[in-house]
């Protein structure tokens, strides 16, 4: 096969199950294997547990055509783990006597319903691209993160169609050779409910929460003061 | 007037080592108190992402550790200093494990801000942000992205005051002296020009 082969997922949520990250990388890549590519999938803050977890990821990042990082914003930035794992592969390639070319896909997703918040991040994989050799791809966002908490992606209904429209969108470009095509960052960006819904259903779930541990009357407490 | 500062140098920094001995030398001559953390020698668990400091243990994380600490010595400072290597235009990974641990001060609740959705605050007052960043050279792109995400953790942390300060490895102390003074003659109800 002449075009890039290789996907390997990257999912950057700490959480060991059920993230959202991985709805969206899920979907992507299982776009991507019917389509013919060969796919792997690390979860990204496991795998730097244990040498040979650090190991299996520096030989994967080595060895694939097409990387996609899917990662949950956290602080305007990647959780802490990605980091890490972003400076260790910065760190093996500018050892590396010799780099094929290889593409970068960056899909960040946020608890704040607009997707912008997750501008500097998806700057902060670019510059790494950059920095670490690859070349940078293209870079989607995606709002309200929380509302698909782990559902499949096309089990997830209407709250999930404009991603799903984007991402297949993203693996038709990923076939042809060809970059993240702005209409998919804009449909990716695109609200599935008003501000004011989300902002509603959010509260709702966190008193929901708090009610069910035993907590809603110490929700705003302020243990540090 | 209280400052933390959270160092997330990697060891042998030598722009960051300066500015942190001129912090700590110069900022209680002028009347503050530091409390410096060198990250890289604290142990802080990751954050798991459960939201437990939100809706199980309100304002703490589970995590009893330094983590916790850091957030308690946050939200009773005055100004908190970011000292990390400028890492793709971000944060060290040493930084941002203590950072990603203090979303406990502030609420689960969401509040628009100019136009945009944000948490709540959970206390009535939050330290000044003053970030000072590492490189080996002057790079516009990376510094670029480093400002914008010191403005936009401004905004989250509800920090009264923000300034970015850039060092090189190259510099000597002096010219780091001249780069943070205007952050040492710093009033937490002044502004940090220059
Ligand atoms: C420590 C922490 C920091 C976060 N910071 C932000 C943030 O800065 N902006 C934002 O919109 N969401 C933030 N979030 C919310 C997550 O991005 C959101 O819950 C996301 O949907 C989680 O995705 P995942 O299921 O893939 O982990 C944060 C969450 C945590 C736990």
């Amino acid at each position: 096969m002449s075009r890039d082969n290789r996907v390997l997922l990257l999912i950057g949520s700490p959480k060991k199950a059920g993230s959202t990250s991985e709805s969206l990388g899920d979907y992507l890549l299982g776009s991507l294997g019917n389509k013919g590519f060969e796919t792997e999938k690390i979860q990204v803050v496991q795998a730097l547990r244990t040498p040979e977890g650090i190991s299996e990821l520096l030989w994967a990042t080595d060895t694939a055509d097409i990387l996609l990082l899917v990662f949950p914003l956290y602080v305007d930035s990647l959780h802490s783990g990605v980091i890490r794992a972003l400076e260790l592969i910065a760190c093996h390639r500018a050892e590396l006597k010799q780099r094929r070319r290889q593409k970068l896909v960056a899909i960040s997703n946020s608890g704040f319903p607009e997707a912008h918040h997750s501008e500097v991040a998806l700057a902060i994989c670019r510059r790494f691209a950059g920095q670490a050799g690859f070349d940078w791809a293209g870079g989607l966002a995606l709002g309200g993160g929380e509302a698909i908490a782990g559902i499949p992606l096309d089990k997830a209904g209407g709250r999930a169609r404009f991603a799903r429209q984007a991402l297949d969108m993203v693996a038709d470009a990923l076939e042809k050779g060809m970059p993240v095509p702005q209409e998919a960052v804009e449909l990716m960006g695109r609200p599935f409910i008003p501000k004011w819904m989300y902002i509603w259903f959010g509260s709702m779930g966190w008193k929901r929460l708090a009610k069910k541990n035993g907590v809603l009357h110490d929700l705003q407490c302020r243990p540090f003061e | 007037m209280k400052a933390l500062l959270l160092d997330g140098s990697h060891a042998g920094d030598k722009a960051l080592l300066s500015a942190r001995t001129i912090l700590s030398d110069e900022l209680p001559a002028k009347g503050w108190t530091v409390e410096g953390v060198t990250l890289r020698d604290t142990k802080i668990a990751q954050c798991i992402g459960c939201f437990g400091c939100w809706v199980k243990t309100p304002g703490r994380c589970f995590m009893n550790d330094a983590g916790n600490d850091i957030a308690r010595s946050m939200v009773r400072s005055d100004l908190l200093l970011l000292l990390t290597p400028v890492t793709f235009g971000g944060y060290s990974s040493e930084l941002k494990k203590a950072l990603d641990r203090v979303i406990c001060i502030v609420l689960p609740f969401f509040a628009r801000i100019s136009g945009e959705v944000h948490h709540k605050p959970r206390y009535q007052r939050y330290p000044a942000l003053v970030a000072i960043g590492s490189l080996p050279a002057v790079d516009e792109e990376s510094e670029g992205i480093f400002r914008s995400l010191v403005s936009r953790n401004a905004l989250n942390f509800f920090s009264p005051l923000h300034e970015v300060k850039m060092v090189y490895d190259w510099q000597i102390p002096d010219d780091i002296l001249m780069t943070l003074k205007p952050v040492v003659e710093m009033r937490r109800s002044g502004n940090v020009a220059g």
